[in-house]
Protein backbone atom coordinates (compact mmCIF):
# COMPACT_ATOMS: atom_id res chain seq x y z
CA UNK A 1 0.00 0.00 0.00
CA UNK A 2 1.65 3.18 -1.13
CA UNK A 3 0.28 6.10 -2.83
CA UNK A 4 1.82 4.95 -6.52
CA UNK A 5 0.14 1.43 -5.89
CA UNK A 6 -3.45 3.18 -5.15
CA UNK A 7 -2.99 5.35 -8.41
CA UNK A 8 -2.60 2.18 -10.28
CA UNK A 9 -5.13 -0.39 -8.06
CA UNK A 10 -7.88 -0.94 -9.61
CA UNK A 11 -9.66 -2.17 -6.72
CA UNK A 12 -9.37 1.11 -5.10
CA UNK A 13 -10.30 3.28 -8.04
CA UNK A 14 -13.20 1.03 -8.67
CA UNK A 15 -14.50 1.79 -5.12
CA UNK A 16 -13.63 5.56 -5.24
CA UNK A 17 -15.74 5.73 -8.47
CA UNK A 18 -18.80 3.54 -6.84
CA UNK A 19 -18.96 5.71 -3.37
CA UNK A 20 -18.28 8.61 -5.20
CA UNK A 21 -21.08 8.09 -7.91
CA UNK A 22 -23.44 7.11 -4.72
CA UNK A 23 -22.71 10.23 -2.97
CA UNK A 24 -23.56 12.49 -5.98
CA UNK A 25 -27.00 10.51 -6.77
CA UNK A 26 -27.21 10.90 -2.92
CA UNK A 27 -26.75 14.89 -3.28
CA UNK A 28 -28.79 15.08 -6.40
CA UNK A 29 -32.27 13.23 -4.99
CA UNK A 30 -31.32 15.71 -1.51
CA UNK A 31 -31.52 18.42 -3.72
CA UNK A 32 -34.46 17.52 -5.52
CA UNK A 33 -36.04 16.98 -2.07
CA UNK A 34 -35.41 20.03 -0.84
CA UNK A 35 -36.52 21.85 -4.59
CA UNK A 36 -40.19 20.52 -4.21
CA UNK A 37 -40.42 21.30 -0.54
CA UNK A 38 -39.36 17.88 1.52
CA UNK A 39 -37.96 18.64 5.12
CA UNK A 40 -34.60 16.87 4.89
CA UNK A 41 -32.44 19.30 6.90
CA UNK A 42 -31.82 16.04 9.18
CA UNK A 43 -30.39 13.49 6.30
CA UNK A 44 -28.65 17.04 5.09
CA UNK A 45 -26.89 16.93 8.57
CA UNK A 46 -26.35 13.27 8.11
CA UNK A 47 -25.18 13.74 4.75
CA UNK A 48 -22.50 16.68 5.36
CA UNK A 49 -21.23 14.21 7.99
CA UNK A 50 -19.71 11.94 5.41
CA UNK A 51 -18.65 14.37 3.06
CA UNK A 52 -16.13 14.88 5.74
CA UNK A 53 -15.84 11.22 6.64
CA UNK A 54 -15.85 9.60 3.14
CA UNK A 55 -12.38 11.73 2.26
CA UNK A 56 -10.31 11.32 5.31
CA UNK A 57 -11.18 7.27 4.95
CA UNK A 58 -10.14 7.22 1.11
CA UNK A 59 -7.88 10.20 2.09
CA UNK A 60 -5.93 7.64 4.59
CA UNK A 61 -6.04 4.64 2.47
CA UNK A 62 -4.47 6.12 -0.29
CA UNK A 63 -1.64 7.45 1.89
CA UNK A 64 -0.44 4.20 2.42
CA UNK A 65 -0.09 1.51 4.94
CA UNK A 66 1.37 3.58 7.72
CA UNK A 67 -1.13 6.30 7.70
CA UNK A 68 -3.88 3.10 7.30
CA UNK A 69 -1.95 1.46 10.70
CA UNK A 70 -2.03 4.95 12.27
CA UNK A 71 -5.92 5.92 11.49
CA UNK A 72 -6.81 2.66 12.61
CA UNK A 73 -5.12 3.04 15.71
CA UNK A 74 -6.31 6.39 16.75
CA UNK A 75 -9.78 5.61 15.97
CA UNK A 76 -9.09 2.75 18.24
CA UNK A 77 -7.82 4.88 20.69
CA UNK A 78 -10.61 7.68 20.65
CA UNK A 79 -13.36 4.81 20.26
CA UNK A 80 -11.68 3.47 23.93
CA UNK A 81 -11.52 7.02 25.18
CA UNK A 82 -15.07 7.34 24.65
CA UNK A 83 -15.92 3.85 26.25
CA UNK A 84 -13.99 5.09 29.24
CA UNK A 85 -15.14 8.79 29.56
CA UNK A 86 -18.89 7.49 29.39
CA UNK A 87 -18.30 4.72 32.14
CA UNK A 88 -16.32 7.02 33.88
CA UNK A 89 -13.43 4.72 33.99
CA UNK A 90 -11.64 7.84 32.62
CA UNK A 91 -11.06 9.28 35.98
CA UNK A 92 -8.77 7.01 36.36
CA UNK A 93 -5.44 8.23 34.33
CA UNK A 94 -3.91 5.02 35.49
CA UNK A 95 -5.99 2.62 33.90
CA UNK A 96 -6.86 4.83 30.84
CA UNK A 97 -2.85 5.31 30.52
CA UNK A 98 -2.47 1.89 30.20
CA UNK A 99 -4.34 1.18 27.52
CA UNK A 100 -4.01 3.99 25.35
CA UNK A 101 -0.26 2.65 25.71
CA UNK A 102 -1.55 -0.62 24.39
CA UNK A 103 -3.87 0.42 22.22
CA UNK A 104 -0.53 2.41 20.66
CA UNK A 105 1.61 -0.94 20.78
CA UNK A 106 -0.55 -2.50 18.69
CA UNK A 107 -0.54 0.08 16.24
CA UNK A 108 3.19 -0.10 16.43
CA UNK A 109 2.52 -4.53 16.10
CA UNK A 110 1.24 -3.72 13.00
CA UNK A 111 3.62 -1.50 11.60
CA UNK A 112 6.92 -3.47 12.33
CA UNK A 113 8.59 -6.34 10.12
CA UNK A 114 8.00 -10.06 11.91
CA UNK A 115 11.95 -10.48 12.93
CA UNK A 116 11.89 -13.90 12.77
CA UNK A 117 9.52 -14.24 8.91
CA UNK A 118 10.68 -10.68 8.04
CA UNK A 119 6.81 -10.23 6.55
CA UNK A 120 5.22 -6.75 7.46
CA UNK A 121 3.49 -6.93 10.75
CA UNK A 122 4.58 -8.58 13.71
CA UNK A 123 1.46 -11.36 13.86
CA UNK A 124 2.76 -13.07 16.72
CA UNK A 125 3.12 -9.92 18.99
CA UNK A 126 -0.13 -8.69 18.21
CA UNK A 127 -1.78 -11.75 18.99
CA UNK A 128 -0.44 -12.14 22.53
CA UNK A 129 -0.21 -8.75 23.19
CA UNK A 130 -3.47 -8.91 25.30
CA UNK A 131 -1.91 -11.76 27.81
CA UNK A 132 0.67 -9.07 28.45
CA UNK A 133 -1.69 -6.05 28.42
CA UNK A 134 -4.64 -7.63 31.10
CA UNK A 135 -1.49 -9.10 33.24
CA UNK A 136 -0.24 -5.10 33.32
CA UNK A 137 -3.85 -3.91 34.06
CA UNK A 138 -4.23 -6.76 36.56
CA UNK A 139 -0.99 -5.49 38.43
CA UNK A 140 -2.35 -1.68 38.63
CA UNK A 141 -4.06 -2.10 42.25
CA UNK A 142 -1.13 -3.58 43.07
CA UNK A 143 1.62 -1.27 42.36
CA UNK A 144 -0.97 1.39 44.25
CA UNK A 145 -1.50 -0.68 46.66
CA UNK A 146 -5.54 -0.25 46.50
CA UNK A 147 -9.05 -2.62 46.81
CA UNK A 148 -11.50 -0.68 46.65
CA UNK A 149 -13.44 -0.51 43.80
CA UNK A 150 -10.12 -1.79 41.63
CA UNK A 151 -12.36 -4.66 40.07
CA UNK A 152 -14.64 -2.95 38.33
CA UNK A 153 -11.52 -0.69 36.61
CA UNK A 154 -10.12 -3.97 36.29
CA UNK A 155 -12.96 -5.53 34.77
CA UNK A 156 -13.89 -2.09 32.03
CA UNK A 157 -9.76 -1.87 31.39
CA UNK A 158 -10.07 -5.28 29.83
CA UNK A 159 -13.22 -5.04 27.97
CA UNK A 160 -11.66 -1.25 26.40
CA UNK A 161 -8.79 -2.35 25.41
CA UNK A 162 -9.73 -6.37 24.07
CA UNK A 163 -12.77 -5.15 22.25
CA UNK A 164 -12.20 -1.45 21.59
CA UNK A 165 -8.60 -1.97 21.43
CA UNK A 166 -7.53 -5.02 19.99
CA UNK A 167 -10.28 -6.33 18.12
CA UNK A 168 -10.86 -3.62 16.57
CA UNK A 169 -6.70 -2.95 15.64
CA UNK A 170 -7.22 -6.34 13.20
CA UNK A 171 -8.28 -3.86 10.72
CA UNK A 172 -5.00 -2.10 10.60
CA UNK A 173 -3.36 -5.20 10.46
CA UNK A 174 -5.23 -6.49 7.49
CA UNK A 175 -3.04 -3.19 5.94
CA UNK A 176 -0.38 -6.10 5.99
CA UNK A 177 -1.83 -8.28 3.85
CA UNK A 178 -1.50 -8.27 -0.39
CA UNK A 179 -5.27 -7.37 -0.76
CA UNK A 180 -5.21 -4.81 1.65
CA UNK A 181 -7.21 -2.47 -0.45
CA UNK A 182 -9.95 -4.76 -1.48
CA UNK A 183 -10.04 -6.50 2.41
CA UNK A 184 -10.22 -2.83 4.02
CA UNK A 185 -12.50 -1.20 1.13
CA UNK A 186 -15.21 -4.16 1.25
CA UNK A 187 -15.36 -4.02 4.84
CA UNK A 188 -16.06 -0.44 5.35
CA UNK A 189 -18.28 0.17 2.35
CA UNK A 190 -20.25 -3.36 3.61
CA UNK A 191 -20.76 -2.77 7.10
CA UNK A 192 -22.07 0.74 6.10
CA UNK A 193 -23.92 -0.59 3.85
CA UNK A 194 -25.24 -3.35 6.50
CA UNK A 195 -26.22 0.17 9.14
CA UNK A 196 -28.36 1.73 5.59
CA UNK A 197 -30.14 -1.96 4.64
CA UNK A 198 -30.76 -2.66 8.12
CA UNK A 199 -32.09 1.35 8.78
CA UNK A 200 -34.03 1.22 5.30
CA UNK A 201 -35.46 -2.71 5.92
CA UNK A 202 -36.64 -1.92 9.10
CA UNK A 203 -38.26 1.18 7.85
CA UNK A 204 -40.20 -0.38 4.99
CA UNK A 205 -41.05 -3.60 6.27
CA UNK A 206 -40.53 -3.51 10.76
CA UNK A 207 -43.00 -5.03 12.11
CA UNK A 208 -42.00 -7.07 15.24
CA UNK A 209 -39.05 -6.01 17.84
CA UNK A 210 -35.87 -7.44 17.78
CA UNK A 211 -34.32 -6.93 21.08
CA UNK A 212 -36.73 -4.38 22.70
CA UNK A 213 -34.72 -4.27 25.97
CA UNK A 214 -31.43 -2.76 23.86
CA UNK A 215 -32.43 -1.03 20.47
CA UNK A 216 -36.19 -0.75 20.64
CA UNK A 217 -36.34 1.00 17.09
CA UNK A 218 -34.56 -2.53 15.28
CA UNK A 219 -36.90 -5.01 13.92
CA UNK A 220 -36.23 -8.16 12.70
CA UNK A 221 -37.57 -7.65 9.50
CA UNK A 222 -34.94 -5.36 9.08
CA UNK A 223 -32.48 -7.31 10.50
CA UNK A 224 -33.06 -10.44 7.88
CA UNK A 225 -33.47 -7.38 4.97
CA UNK A 226 -29.86 -6.53 6.41
CA UNK A 227 -28.43 -9.61 6.14
CA UNK A 228 -29.86 -10.59 2.75
CA UNK A 229 -28.20 -7.34 1.74
CA UNK A 230 -24.92 -7.99 2.86
CA UNK A 231 -25.42 -11.66 1.28
CA UNK A 232 -25.22 -10.26 -2.21
CA UNK A 233 -22.78 -7.50 -1.51
CA UNK A 234 -19.74 -10.01 -1.91
CA UNK A 235 -20.41 -11.65 -5.04
CA UNK A 236 -21.48 -7.82 -6.75
CA UNK A 237 -17.90 -6.71 -5.14
CA UNK A 238 -16.25 -9.88 -6.58
CA UNK A 239 -13.50 -8.02 -8.07
CA UNK A 240 -12.26 -6.48 -4.37
CA UNK A 241 -10.99 -10.63 -3.52
CA UNK A 242 -10.88 -12.65 -6.80
CA UNK A 243 -9.36 -15.13 -5.15
CA UNK A 244 -12.12 -15.65 -2.94
CA UNK A 245 -14.15 -18.68 -3.71
CA UNK A 246 -18.33 -19.45 -3.21
CA UNK A 247 -17.75 -20.50 0.34
CA UNK A 248 -15.65 -17.01 1.34
CA UNK A 249 -18.29 -14.74 -0.39
CA UNK A 250 -20.74 -16.66 1.36
CA UNK A 251 -18.78 -15.95 4.96
CA UNK A 252 -17.92 -12.64 3.88
CA UNK A 253 -21.20 -11.76 3.72
CA UNK A 254 -22.99 -13.40 7.04
CA UNK A 255 -19.62 -12.19 9.07
CA UNK A 256 -20.78 -8.37 8.03
CA UNK A 257 -24.35 -8.99 7.93
CA UNK A 258 -24.69 -10.70 11.24
CA UNK A 259 -21.49 -8.96 13.23
CA UNK A 260 -22.42 -5.76 11.92
CA UNK A 261 -25.43 -5.71 13.95
CA UNK A 262 -23.86 -7.37 16.97
CA UNK A 263 -21.50 -5.08 17.15
CA UNK A 264 -24.23 -2.50 16.71
CA UNK A 265 -26.33 -4.10 19.59
CA UNK A 266 -23.12 -4.33 21.78
CA UNK A 267 -22.45 -0.29 21.84
CA UNK A 268 -26.40 0.36 22.18
CA UNK A 269 -26.81 -2.38 25.50
CA UNK A 270 -23.45 -0.60 26.94
CA UNK A 271 -25.01 3.00 26.32
CA UNK A 272 -28.61 1.70 28.23
CA UNK A 273 -26.67 0.38 30.80
CA UNK A 274 -24.49 3.19 31.39
CA UNK A 275 -27.92 5.59 30.54
CA UNK A 276 -27.12 7.94 27.29
CA UNK A 277 -28.25 8.33 24.15
CA UNK A 278 -24.71 8.67 22.51
CA UNK A 279 -21.30 7.95 23.10
CA UNK A 280 -20.49 11.85 22.57
CA UNK A 281 -20.51 14.21 19.93
CA UNK A 282 -17.92 14.26 17.72
CA UNK A 283 -19.28 14.09 14.07
CA UNK A 284 -22.15 16.00 13.43
CA UNK A 285 -25.03 13.84 12.40
CA UNK A 286 -23.35 10.64 13.44
CA UNK A 287 -22.69 11.04 17.35
CA UNK A 288 -19.71 10.16 18.67
CA UNK A 289 -16.84 7.82 16.89
CA UNK A 290 -18.06 4.63 18.42
CA UNK A 291 -21.55 5.33 17.47
CA UNK A 292 -19.82 5.50 13.65
CA UNK A 293 -17.60 2.01 14.19
CA UNK A 294 -19.12 0.20 15.96
CA UNK A 295 -20.53 -1.98 13.62
CA UNK A 296 -16.92 -2.44 12.71
CA UNK A 297 -15.23 -3.90 15.78
CA UNK A 298 -16.93 -6.67 15.54
CA UNK A 299 -16.45 -7.43 11.83
CA UNK A 300 -12.91 -6.79 11.61
CA UNK A 301 -11.21 -9.53 13.74
CA UNK A 302 -14.36 -12.34 12.55
CA UNK A 303 -12.98 -11.41 8.71
CA UNK A 304 -9.03 -11.22 9.92
CA UNK A 305 -9.24 -14.80 10.51
CA UNK A 306 -11.35 -16.33 7.90
CA UNK A 307 -9.05 -14.39 5.60
CA UNK A 308 -6.18 -16.31 7.47
CA UNK A 309 -7.61 -19.72 7.58
CA UNK A 310 -8.49 -19.88 3.94
CA UNK A 311 -5.92 -17.56 1.85
CA UNK A 312 -3.09 -16.92 4.75
CA UNK A 313 -1.93 -13.02 5.64
CA UNK A 314 0.89 -13.07 2.64
CA UNK B 1 -25.81 -9.35 42.21
CA UNK B 2 -25.63 -5.50 42.66
CA UNK B 3 -25.57 -2.92 39.32
CA UNK B 4 -22.46 -1.33 39.31
CA UNK B 5 -22.37 2.59 39.16
CA UNK B 6 -21.41 4.54 36.25
CA UNK B 7 -20.08 7.98 36.00
CA UNK B 8 -20.45 9.29 33.16
CA UNK B 9 -19.20 13.19 32.77
CA UNK B 10 -21.63 15.97 32.51
CA UNK B 11 -20.43 17.27 29.10
CA UNK B 12 -20.79 13.51 26.96
CA UNK B 13 -23.04 15.07 24.86
CA UNK B 14 -21.18 18.78 24.34
CA UNK B 15 -19.56 19.37 21.12
CA UNK B 16 -15.73 20.45 21.40
CA UNK B 17 -16.61 24.22 21.61
CA UNK B 18 -18.99 23.94 24.00
CA UNK B 19 -16.58 21.82 26.49
CA UNK B 20 -14.00 24.23 26.06
CA UNK B 21 -16.18 26.73 26.78
CA UNK B 22 -17.80 25.17 30.11
CA UNK B 23 -16.26 25.91 33.35
CA UNK B 24 -15.45 23.82 35.39
CA UNK B 25 -13.58 21.77 32.56
CA UNK B 26 -13.20 18.05 32.46
CA UNK B 27 -10.33 16.94 32.82
CA UNK B 28 -8.95 15.77 29.82
CA UNK B 29 -5.41 14.27 29.52
CA UNK B 30 -4.42 15.26 26.17
CA UNK B 31 -4.94 18.93 27.50
CA UNK B 32 -3.00 17.92 30.43
CA UNK B 33 -0.03 16.61 28.15
CA UNK B 34 -0.40 19.65 25.80
CA UNK B 35 -0.88 22.41 29.28
CA UNK B 36 2.34 21.08 31.03
CA UNK B 37 4.10 21.17 27.56
CA UNK B 38 3.34 24.44 27.27
CA UNK B 39 3.82 25.84 30.87
CA UNK B 40 7.82 24.81 30.08
CA UNK B 41 8.41 26.35 26.81
CA UNK B 42 6.72 29.01 28.67
CA UNK B 43 9.03 29.10 31.27
CA UNK B 44 11.94 29.00 28.86
CA UNK B 45 10.64 31.26 27.26
CA UNK B 46 9.67 33.85 29.64
CA UNK B 47 13.48 33.64 31.24
CA UNK B 48 15.25 33.97 27.65
CA UNK B 49 13.31 36.08 25.80
CA UNK B 50 12.19 38.26 29.00
CA UNK B 51 14.92 37.61 31.37
CA UNK B 52 11.63 37.58 33.27
CA UNK B 53 12.94 38.64 37.28
CA UNK B 54 10.54 37.31 39.63
CA UNK B 55 10.87 39.27 42.94
CA UNK B 56 8.68 37.91 46.41
CA UNK B 57 8.41 34.08 45.21
CA UNK B 58 8.41 32.99 48.97
CA UNK B 59 5.27 35.18 49.61
CA UNK B 60 2.85 32.67 47.55
CA UNK B 61 1.38 30.12 50.17
CA UNK B 62 2.21 26.49 50.07
CA UNK B 63 -1.33 25.13 50.06
CA UNK B 64 -4.49 26.11 50.12
CA UNK B 65 -7.15 28.53 47.50
CA UNK B 66 -5.82 31.73 46.90
CA UNK B 67 -5.86 34.84 44.40
CA UNK B 68 -3.52 36.55 42.32
CA UNK B 69 -3.78 40.31 41.42
CA UNK B 70 -1.86 42.30 39.02
CA UNK B 71 -1.48 45.23 37.27
CA UNK B 72 -2.67 44.88 33.39
CA UNK B 73 -0.73 46.10 30.69
CA UNK B 74 -0.14 43.41 27.97
CA UNK B 75 -1.00 39.85 28.00
CA UNK B 76 2.48 39.28 29.16
CA UNK B 77 1.02 39.74 32.90
CA UNK B 78 -0.88 36.73 33.04
CA UNK B 79 2.37 34.93 31.50
CA UNK B 80 4.25 36.07 33.91
CA UNK B 81 2.31 35.03 36.77
CA UNK B 82 1.80 31.51 35.11
CA UNK B 83 5.74 31.21 35.28
CA UNK B 84 6.12 32.35 38.68
CA UNK B 85 3.39 29.48 39.88
CA UNK B 86 5.07 26.41 40.47
CA UNK B 87 4.74 23.57 37.77
CA UNK B 88 2.46 20.66 39.42
CA UNK B 89 -0.24 23.82 40.21
CA UNK B 90 -0.47 24.70 36.36
CA UNK B 91 -3.17 22.69 36.30
CA UNK B 92 -5.22 24.54 38.92
CA UNK B 93 -4.23 27.93 37.90
CA UNK B 94 -7.13 29.59 36.46
CA UNK B 95 -6.33 33.11 34.98
CA UNK B 96 -9.72 35.07 34.57
CA UNK B 97 -10.03 36.00 31.17
CA UNK B 98 -12.38 38.16 29.42
CA UNK B 99 -14.92 35.57 27.66
CA UNK B 100 -15.69 38.24 24.88
CA UNK B 101 -12.38 38.39 23.93
CA UNK B 102 -10.50 34.91 24.78
CA UNK B 103 -13.63 32.50 24.32
CA UNK B 104 -14.85 34.53 21.07
CA UNK B 105 -14.04 31.92 18.41
CA UNK B 106 -12.61 27.74 18.24
CA UNK B 107 -8.85 28.61 17.68
CA UNK B 108 -9.06 31.12 20.56
CA UNK B 109 -10.96 29.32 22.90
CA UNK B 110 -8.93 25.76 21.94
CA UNK B 111 -5.69 28.22 23.26
CA UNK B 112 -7.16 29.78 26.20
CA UNK B 113 -9.10 26.98 27.50
CA UNK B 114 -5.76 24.09 26.20
CA UNK B 115 -2.66 26.16 27.12
CA UNK B 116 -3.74 28.72 29.65
CA UNK B 117 -6.56 27.00 31.57
CA UNK B 118 -8.40 30.44 31.74
CA UNK B 119 -11.85 30.79 33.17
CA UNK B 120 -14.05 32.30 30.99
CA UNK B 121 -15.43 35.58 32.48
CA UNK B 122 -18.31 37.50 31.14
CA UNK B 123 -17.08 40.99 31.77
CA UNK B 124 -20.42 42.49 29.90
CA UNK B 125 -23.58 40.80 30.91
CA UNK B 126 -23.26 38.16 33.33
CA UNK B 127 -20.81 39.79 36.07
CA UNK B 128 -22.30 38.35 38.80
CA UNK B 129 -22.84 35.00 37.22
CA UNK B 130 -18.90 34.95 36.81
CA UNK B 131 -18.23 36.01 40.19
CA UNK B 132 -20.18 33.21 41.66
CA UNK B 133 -18.02 30.36 39.42
CA UNK B 134 -15.39 31.93 40.86
CA UNK B 135 -15.95 31.87 44.40
CA UNK B 136 -17.08 28.12 43.61
CA UNK B 137 -13.84 27.22 42.30
CA UNK B 138 -11.75 28.73 45.09
CA UNK B 139 -13.91 27.04 47.53
CA UNK B 140 -12.15 23.88 46.13
CA UNK B 141 -9.15 23.29 48.04
CA UNK B 142 -5.80 23.91 46.08
CA UNK B 143 -6.80 26.37 43.41
CA UNK B 144 -5.56 29.19 42.30
CA UNK B 145 -7.03 32.23 40.56
CA UNK B 146 -5.64 35.06 38.42
CA UNK B 147 -7.44 38.33 38.28
CA UNK B 148 -6.96 41.64 36.95
CA UNK B 149 -8.98 43.82 38.94
CA UNK B 150 -8.51 46.86 36.02
CA UNK B 151 -10.87 44.51 33.80
CA UNK B 152 -8.88 45.37 30.83
CA UNK B 153 -5.39 46.32 29.80
CA UNK B 154 -3.92 50.10 30.07
CA UNK B 155 -2.76 51.95 26.96
CA UNK B 156 -0.69 54.71 29.08
CA UNK B 157 1.06 52.47 32.01
CA UNK B 158 -1.27 54.26 34.25
CA UNK B 159 -2.89 51.96 36.52
CA UNK B 160 -7.04 51.85 35.63
CA UNK B 161 -8.97 52.22 39.20
CA UNK B 162 -9.92 48.51 40.52
CA UNK B 163 -13.48 47.28 39.63
CA UNK B 164 -15.44 46.02 42.54
CA UNK B 165 -15.41 42.46 41.55
CA UNK B 166 -12.35 41.53 43.40
CA UNK B 167 -13.41 42.86 46.48
CA UNK B 168 -16.96 41.46 46.22
CA UNK B 169 -15.38 38.23 45.82
CA UNK B 170 -12.95 38.50 49.14
CA UNK B 171 -14.68 40.74 51.36
CA UNK B 172 -15.61 39.07 54.86
CA UNK B 173 -13.86 35.43 53.94
CA UNK B 174 -10.18 33.88 54.40
CA UNK B 175 -9.47 33.96 51.08
CA UNK B 176 -5.57 35.55 50.91
CA UNK B 177 -5.14 37.67 47.77
CA UNK B 178 -1.61 38.67 46.76
CA UNK B 179 -1.09 42.01 45.08
CA UNK B 180 1.63 41.49 42.31
CA UNK B 181 3.35 44.00 40.30
CA UNK B 182 4.75 43.47 36.42
CA UNK B 183 6.88 46.11 35.25
CA UNK B 184 8.26 46.43 31.69
CA UNK B 185 4.74 45.11 29.93
CA UNK B 186 4.13 47.79 28.64
CA UNK B 187 7.63 48.50 26.84
CA UNK B 188 7.19 44.73 25.92
CA UNK B 189 4.13 44.01 24.46
CA UNK B 190 1.64 47.09 24.13
CA UNK B 191 -2.15 45.93 23.07
CA UNK B 192 -1.78 47.51 19.21
CA UNK B 193 1.28 44.76 18.76
CA UNK B 194 0.70 41.61 17.38
CA UNK B 195 3.96 39.97 18.55
CA UNK B 196 6.01 41.05 22.20
CA UNK B 197 9.32 42.34 22.17
CA UNK B 198 12.53 41.18 23.67
CA UNK B 199 12.13 43.86 26.80
CA UNK B 200 13.53 43.18 30.08
CA UNK B 201 10.23 42.04 32.62
CA UNK B 202 10.18 41.89 37.01
CA UNK B 203 7.32 40.56 38.46
CA UNK B 204 6.99 42.11 42.53
CA UNK B 205 5.03 39.35 44.73
CA UNK B 206 3.98 41.06 47.77
CA UNK B 207 2.42 39.80 50.82
CA UNK B 208 -0.91 37.81 51.05
CA UNK B 209 -4.11 40.14 52.63
CA UNK B 210 -6.82 38.69 54.23
CA UNK B 211 -10.22 40.43 54.77
CA UNK B 212 -12.04 38.59 57.20
CA UNK B 213 -12.67 41.05 59.93
CA UNK B 214 -14.87 43.38 57.48
CA UNK B 215 -18.64 43.30 56.94
CA UNK B 216 -20.19 42.31 53.40
CA UNK B 217 -21.29 45.79 52.72
CA UNK B 218 -21.39 48.02 49.99
CA UNK B 219 -18.22 50.69 51.52
CA UNK B 220 -15.94 47.20 52.74
CA UNK B 221 -15.98 46.15 48.82
CA UNK B 222 -14.76 49.50 48.08
CA UNK B 223 -12.29 49.74 51.06
CA UNK B 224 -11.04 46.07 49.10
CA UNK B 225 -10.82 47.27 46.33
CA UNK B 226 -9.05 50.45 47.32
CA UNK B 227 -6.24 48.71 49.58
CA UNK B 228 -5.83 46.35 47.28
CA UNK B 229 -5.13 49.04 44.49
CA UNK B 230 -2.68 50.57 47.17
CA UNK B 231 -0.69 48.08 47.50
CA UNK B 232 -0.47 47.18 44.13
CA UNK B 233 0.95 50.88 43.54
CA UNK B 234 3.39 50.23 46.53
CA UNK B 235 4.94 47.14 45.01
CA UNK B 236 5.35 49.58 41.54
CA UNK B 237 7.24 52.00 43.42
CA UNK B 238 9.33 49.43 45.71
CA UNK B 239 10.00 47.37 42.62
CA UNK B 240 11.25 50.42 39.88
Amino acid sequence: MTIEAALSNDIFLTYLAIVGGILAFAGVVLGALTLIGKDVSSIWKTYRGWLVMIPLVFGTIFLGRTATIIGVTLLAIFSFKEFARATGLYDDWWFTGTVYVAITALGVASLVTDPRLQSAGWYGIFMALPVYVIATILLIPIIRNRAKGQLQRVALAIVGFVYFGWMFSHLAFLANTPYAYGYLLYLIFAVEINDVAAFTCGKLFGLHKLRENISPNKTIEGSLGAVAVSMTIPWLLWFSFPHFEALDLILAGLIVGIGGQVGDLTISYIKRDIGIKDMGVVISGHGGILDRVDSMIFVAPIFFHMVRWFHGLS
Amino acid sequence: MKEWKYHPPPDIDATMLESLRDFPRQPYMLVYAMRSLAALLLRGWMKIYHRLEVAGRNNLPESGSFILICNHTSHLDTLSLLTAIPLKKIHHTFPAAAADYFFSSLPRSAMSAILINALPFDRKVKGAESLKVCSQLLANDGNILIIFPEGTRTRTGEMGRFRSGIGRLVVGTDLPVIPCHLAGGLNAWPKRRILPRPHKLRLTIGAPQTFIHLEKNGESVRAVCQNLEDRVAQLRSSGA
